[in-house]
């Protein structure tokens, strides 16, 4: 059965389709606004590894943890300069004692989370955050105006079933996530749209 | 309504709620059952619990049915994890017990569940209707418990599955060729055919030759279903008998795509079979997890030997759930050809192997 192959291999070009092309930008803007040389970055769900190789990229210490083993092979023969890890969000702190790390990025995975699973996680993120340090979470989000919400969710339905059915591969856009950051006492909060339908946002944790 | 929705449209994911749900009223004592986040399983599960006193923590399966989501990677440990973790169960019970469904033994790791929680984790049974009496014999599993049965009930919801998406889709592509009136006896003549192959299902010879001979006779059989009802129905023309018969085959030929892995009693076709499970004696300590876990009765504990033996090879789908479970690593798969899969490599890959398993490093 379709459902029980392995998409991993297909994942990227998955992802590339419903981004149109754009998901390398992210990377790299993620990697831009919180990666500097020798600091410990963490990537949540980072799947075949797009973030993380970023970030390594800018002379970063990054562990990559994702759930799935097939995602992490994927990532794993990209690069060897980042950590792979097989864990959940839910298992960041069997892994990382508080206040370890100078940031934590997310792209693209948060939309596969229930809202209590992010919450937690974002809430573990933030005890694990060193003060000043930074969290990036980059994910599809519902545009504002209500006309191009809309279009967005018309234009959008074809291009989720092709990308479904050729990769077995979809996203949900996820909730704004400015007011339960700003609920757990990040300061800094700062959200940026690449495109109308996706958002990058930060936060850093106070000195 | 939504059962009939949820079952005719079964091949996409139905996504529950995750999360704790309350059966009855249960208090700081009572079990906690796990199960995917399918709407048919959930709701199963509740009615089988119906009248009793107990905790549901329906994890992430992704709107997956449990047994396809182990096997593909959509329900593992992980998700069992976060489930305890971000529901809220730990502060509504004084005890740290949970009670797996047995058939997600292919992708959820136990020992990895109590590692990281403290939780312990017990299997439960294969099906939910046995949950009750599963409860009451005090959390033990019945041999027969953990023995998947595939009865006429659930092969018709599997030949609902195939007829919800394709009946309507190839009566639309016939109706503006053919007319409506012949383009629903085609599609007739497929919903016949795959309610015969699924309620035929246990005695049909499906292993000779592929079963290509017995998907010929049903599409045949449908033909002349289908065939009659055009004569009787006055509608019967050279090019409506050839729009019947590519509907036909065309039904036939998508229903019999991987008959046997959409089943529980049979390895699935796509698959490479030229393997089977293997016990390794010596590494053996008796802990019969693997006997808990198979849904086929392949295994069964040696008492005075205190050792696990293969008893119905013959019987195994290959679902690799014994080997994942197995806390000593005693059970693997070996090729015809001799080159072996450790149970490392099926941890990480699951059923999913596919063509993995051919490229698997030999030994």
């Amino acid at each position: 059965m379709r459902r029980l192959e392995s998409t991993p291999d297909r994942y990227d070009r998955g992802i590339n389709l419903l981004s149109g092309g754009r998901i390398g930008s992210v990377y790299e803007r993620i990697a831009e606004l919180v990666a500097r040389p020798d600091a410990d970055v963490l990537d949540i769900g980072c799947g075949t590894g797009g973030a993380s190789i970023a970030c390594a990229a800018r002379g970063a210490n990054v562990v990559g943890i994702d759930r799935d083993a097939g995602m992490l092979e994927v990532a794993a023969s990209k690069s060897s300069s980042v950590e792979w890890a097989e864990l959940d969000a839910t298992e960041i702190e069997d892994r990382f004692g508080p206040e370890s790390l100078d940031a934590v990025v997310s792209c693209l995975a948060f939309s596969e989370m229930s809202q209590q699973v992010q919450d937690y996680t974002l809430s573990i993120a933030m005890s694990r955050l060193r003060p000043g340090g930074r969290l990036a979470v980059a994910d599809e989000i519902e545009p504002e105006e209500p006309g191009r919400r809309v279009w967005y969710r018309l234009r959008r339905a074809p291009v989720v079933a092709l990308t479904w059915l050729l990769t077995q591969t979809t996203t949900r856009p996820v909730r704004d996530l400015r007011t339960p950051l700003s609920e757990l006492g990040f300061t800094e909060i700062a959200s940026e749209r690449p495109w109308p339908s996706f958002q990058i946002i930060t936060g850093v944790k106070p000195s | 309504m939504s059962s009939l929705y949820d079952t005719m449209l079964r091949i996409l994911p139905h996504r529950a709620p995750t999360g704790l749900v309350a059966i009855g009223a249960p208090d700081r004592s009572s079990p906690v059952l796990v199960t995917g986040n399918y709407t048919l399983t959930v709701r199963r599960v509740k009615e089988a619990l119906e009248g009793r006193n107990a905790w549901l923590l329906v994890a992430d399966s992704k709107g997956i049915n449990v047994w396809c989501a182990a096997g593909g990677g959509h329900l593992t440990h992980h998700d069992v994890i976060s489930a305890i973790r971000t529901s809220g169960v730990r502060d509504q019970v004084d005890h740290h017990h949970l009670i797996l469904p047995q058939l997600c033994a292919t992708g959820v790791e136990r020992s990895r569940i109590e590692e990281a929680t403290g939780w312990t984790a017990a299997w439960g049974p294969a099906s939910a209707e046995d949950i009750p009496a599963f409860l009451e014999r005090g959390g033990h599993t019945a041999r027969q418990e953990r023995s998947v049965r595939f009865p006429l009930r659930n092969r018709l919801e599997m030949a609902a599955m195939w007829i919800g998406p394709l009946v309507p889709i190839l009566w639309l592509v016939l109706w503006p060729i053919t007319g409506a009136g012949t383009a629903a006896i085609g599609a007739g003549a497929v919903v016949l055919i795959v309610l015969t192959l699924y309620a035929l299902f246990p005695w049909l010879p499906l292993r000779v030759l592929r079963g290509v001979p017995v998907y010929g006779i049903l599409a045949a059989g449908g033909f002349g279903v289908g065939a009659g009802l055009l004569a009787l129905t006055g509608l019967l023309n050279p090019s409506a008998l050839v729009w019947l018969a590519v509907a036909c085959v065309v039904g036939t030929a998508i229903a019999s795509v991987d008959v046997a892995g959409s089943t529980p009693l049979l390895a699935s076709s796509v698959n490479p079979n030229d393997f089977a499970v293997e016990l390794i004696p010596d590494r053996c300590t008796g802990t019969a997890e693997c006997v808990l876990v198979c849904p086929r009765e392949v295994l069964v504990m040696d008492g005075h030997a205190r050792k696990v033996q293969i008893v119905r090879p013959r019987n195994c789908i290959l679902c690799a759930a014994c080997i994942v479970q197995c806390p000593t690593d005693a059970l693997r798969f070996r090729f015809d050809d001799g080159r072996v899969v450790e149970p490392d490599v099926i941890r990480q890959t699951r059923m999913n192997l596919l063509g993995k398993r051919k490229t698997v490093p030999t030994l």
